[in-house]
């Protein structure tokens, strides 16, 4: 990922933005404008899963309007169906005279067919009253199905919240590293070694108070520190010495006003609301400009635990990190 | 020297954008000339109701002449021709018709105007978008000075403007951007300076009173301004929202304002209301970024005020005028998608590496462009050279009865569409 990396003494803002353009490029992988990304995410999601649209009386709305259709008007058809009346002259005077129709048309075939037709519709509406017998069952099956998608789909949802939630703190704590390391990489080496000036040092380790050291220079092997390593006996620092929080102290090293001796505790180092991060890296009486702050090679870092004659307790692991805070 | 500064509305608790431009320059400039205000009773810029006496009064000093609204603003009848004027062809009757339905439409200011042109050296006028500029500087086009404070919005394509523009003896610009657009629709050659406007900067701020008093303990950034959506808080509402997810460690969202639309309920977001000047200027010093979401500016007072503070401002990128600004001023930062506001967001807080140093930057940058002595002296500056130089010929006479009814002008919106954007970087 390209980090930002800007030069405190030269900003140009359309640099920045290209950074940040490039980045974003990075994030995204394919450059969708943010009208696709939308409409994908609609797609997606929305469309099928909005939580909000579910219904949770699907059932009881579905019986509450439910309507049971009357049956259909139906008929018999018979042989005799054509020629039925309730007077009993008229009845006679059509059978005496059906042979005179028959020699007309066949009068069988229609009989035949609607009788058929009358049988048929029978067995619809047999067949359509057991299919609406069957509709609660299939509401109540897909009501099932749509409380459990929507679950899901919340589900989902607040899974990929918390891992965009992660993902942003990881980055934001990555990017916040290294901009730091970057600030600190830019700035000139102070005129004063962050050492006190009466500050005792081990055999071979004595420097003059202005004296510095390049970010790659080679140190003997009684003078190489990396974070966290410790510091030899005879690094004892004077009383007035300044130290980054993340030291390690002994046990009669003079403390400032409200902190206990030799109480094991991790100091998080909050950022003051209005307090910028360059203020936050200084010491109370620490106040520097932005060229007078040291390199990584040469600036004790915070992570720099002292030696058994400065550790207050011995147990490095309860000592200050000094690592950079939330 | 005799000056008249001619606005639509005027007054101490008046805070509109080209109007309190208009009071801080007459306020100014009356240390240096005798300066009256000529401007309606008009306080509500929708609907112009005469809310205010007419006559005359001394407002902070200066001596302002009150003239009545013939008719308040009749709002559907001025959509209708808007939509007209702007997305039609149409007739130079039809933009007079735009322009006296748009208001605030005063004769009785511009015959005033006409009957005192020899009693002042220069008018200045504000906005040229109205009523009182258009016809006010008829009147006296060898003695008008204007202030446009035009926005990149169709009104400026209207062709009743060009000439308004060419006409003016002088054009006070608020930014190279106004100047490049104006010199664009208009082909004005005549003299012009860009100027913007001060802002009244207290000399020590004390944050930690804004947040005592508002309860604000998280860094934050801060909008300030009317809560609108044609200012883009609907955009800003929407981007924080996405923000907060993917930074839950990162700034709140403080609002300075009156609310027009409806503020999400949301955490981080905090609606603080309108507050006094000297609350506002507490709440800049105390927040990490001023975000400025309006896409419309001509000149964002509040961004010129921000950077006074030494406070990175986080602007539309599409707003030409803003984003020139931050360019140009390396004090700021702009943006034109979600992905882009989020980042330059979280670049600009107070825990990133640059907020602090843009900040800076737009300090100096205020300091060159924008102090009172600055804007006083360009003023001046202009009025000594009109002094000298020999007056321009008058404004160009409209076409006839029948050529102002052909409907033979384009839509507004596609002059503008036509014309170069961006910012000007150089």
């Amino acid at each position: 990922m390209a980090d930002l990396n800007v030069r405190s003494d030269s900003v140009d803002v359309e640099q920045i933005m290209r950074q940040i353009r490039a980045r974003i490029r990075e994030k995204r992988g394919v450059d969708y404008t943010e009208a696709e990304v939308q409409q994908l995410a609609g797609v997606k999601l929305e469309k099928f899963l909005d939580p909000r649209g579910v219904r949770s009386d699907l059932v009881e709305q579905f019986k509450k309007h439910r309507i049971v259709s009357p049956a259909p008007k139906n008929y018999e058809f018979e042989d005799t169906t054509l020629y039925e009346t309730h007077r009993g002259l008229l009845r006679l005077a059509r059978k005496l005279l059906n042979p005179i129709l028959k020699l007309f048309f066949n009068p069988n075939k229609i009989v035949a067919a609607l009788h058929i037709q009358a049988e048929v519709n029978a067995e619809y509406h047999r067949r359509f009253r057991q299919r609406e017998e069957l509709d609660p069952l299939f509401y109540e099956v897909i009501h099932n199905l749509v409380i459990e998608c929507t679950r899901l789909g919340v589900e989902v949802h607040n899974l990929k919240m918390r891992v965009e939630s992660l993902g942003s703190r990881l980055d934001f704590d990555e990017r916040r590293g290294r901009s730091l390391e970057s600030v600190v990489q830019y700035r000139r080496a102070a005129p004063n070694n962050e050492r006190g000036q009466g500050e005792q040092r081990g055999p071979g380790e004595m420097r003059s108070p202005g004296e510095q050291r390049s970010p790659g220079e080679m140190r003997s092997p009684g003078e190489m520190r990396s974070p966290g390593e410790m510091r030899s006996p005879g690094e004892m620092r004077s009383p007035g010495e300044q130290r980054s929080p993340g030291e390690m102290r002994g046990p009669g090293d003079q403390r400032g006003p409200g902190e206990g001796g030799g109480r094991r505790r991790r100091r998080r180092r909050r950022r003051r609301p209005g307090q910028t991060m360059g203020d936050q890296q200084r010491g109370p009486g620490e106040m520097r400009g932005p060229a007078e702050m040291r390199g990584p090679g040469d600036a004790r870092s915070s992570g720099d635990a002292g030696g058994p004659a400065e550790s207050g307790d011995g147990d490095h692991s309860d000592s200050d990190h000094g690592a950079p805070d939330q | 020297m005799k000056l008249a500064v001619v606005v639509q509305r005027y007054g101490a608790d008046i805070s509109g954008g080209a109007e309190l431009h208009a009071r801080y320059i007459a306020e100014r400039l009356s240390r240096h000339a005798e300066v009256e205000v000529l401007t309606t009773c008009a306080r509500d810029y929708i609907t112009w109701k005469n809310e205010l006496p007419a006559g005359t009064e001394t407002v902070r000093n200066v001596r302002v002449r009150r003239f009545p609204v013939a008719r308040p603003r009749d709002v559907d009848d001025f959509g209708r021709r808007s939509n007209t004027v702007f997305e039609q062809t149409h007739s130079i009757h039809d933009e007079i018709g735009w322009l006296e339905s748009e208001g605030p439409a005063s004769p009785a200011l511009v015959r005033h105007i006409a009957s005192v042109r020899d009693a002042f050296d220069f008018f200045v006028f504000f906005s040229y978008r109205y009523y009182h500029v258009w016809h006010g500087m008829r009147e006296v086009p060898a003695k008008a000075v204007l202030v446009p404070t035009a926005e990149r919005d169709p009104a400026v394509g209207l062709t009743i403007f060009g000439p308004l523009f060419r006409a003016a003896r002088a054009v006070m610009f608020n930014s190279l951007e106004e100047r490049a657009l104006i010199t664009g629709v208009s082909r004005r050659e005549g003299p012009g300076v860009v100027v913007g406007v001060g802002s009244a900067i207290p000399d020590r701020t004390q944050p930690w009173r804004f947040r005592k008093k508002f309860n604000v303990k998280h860094p934050f950034a801060i909008y300030i301004g009317r809560i609108d959506a044609n200012k883009g808080c609907a955009e800003l509402f929407s981007f924080f929202e996405r923000y907060a997810v993917m930074y839950p460690q990162g700034v709140d969202l403080v609002l300075v304002g009156s609310k027009v639309l409806p503020i999400p309920t949301h955490p981080r977001i905090r609606h603080v209301g309108f507050l006094s000047d000297e609350d506002k200027f507490d709440a800049l010093a105390a927040a990490d970024v001023l975000i400025m979401p309006s896409q419309y500016e001509s000149l964002s007072m509040v961004a010129l005020e921000a950077w006074a503070l030494g406070k990175p401002v986080l602007a539309n990128g599409r707003c030409d005028v803003l984003r020139g600004q931050c360019i140009r001023s390396n004090g700021g930062l702009y943006y034109e998608s979600f992905e882009e506001f989020a980042e330059a967001l979280y670049t600009l807080d107070a825990t990133g590496p640059i907020g602090a140093v843009l900040g800076g930057n737009g300090q100096e940058f205020f300091r060159r462009h924008y102090t009172w002595p600055v804007i006083e002296r360009k003023y001046t500056d202009m009025f000594d050279r009109l002094k000298r130089e020999p007056a321009t010929p008058a404004i160009d006479p409209l076409p006839g009865f029948f050529a102002r009814r052909r409907r033979d002008r384009p839509p507004a919106r596609q002059v503008v569409d036509a014309l170069p954007s961006g910012p000007v970087v150089r």
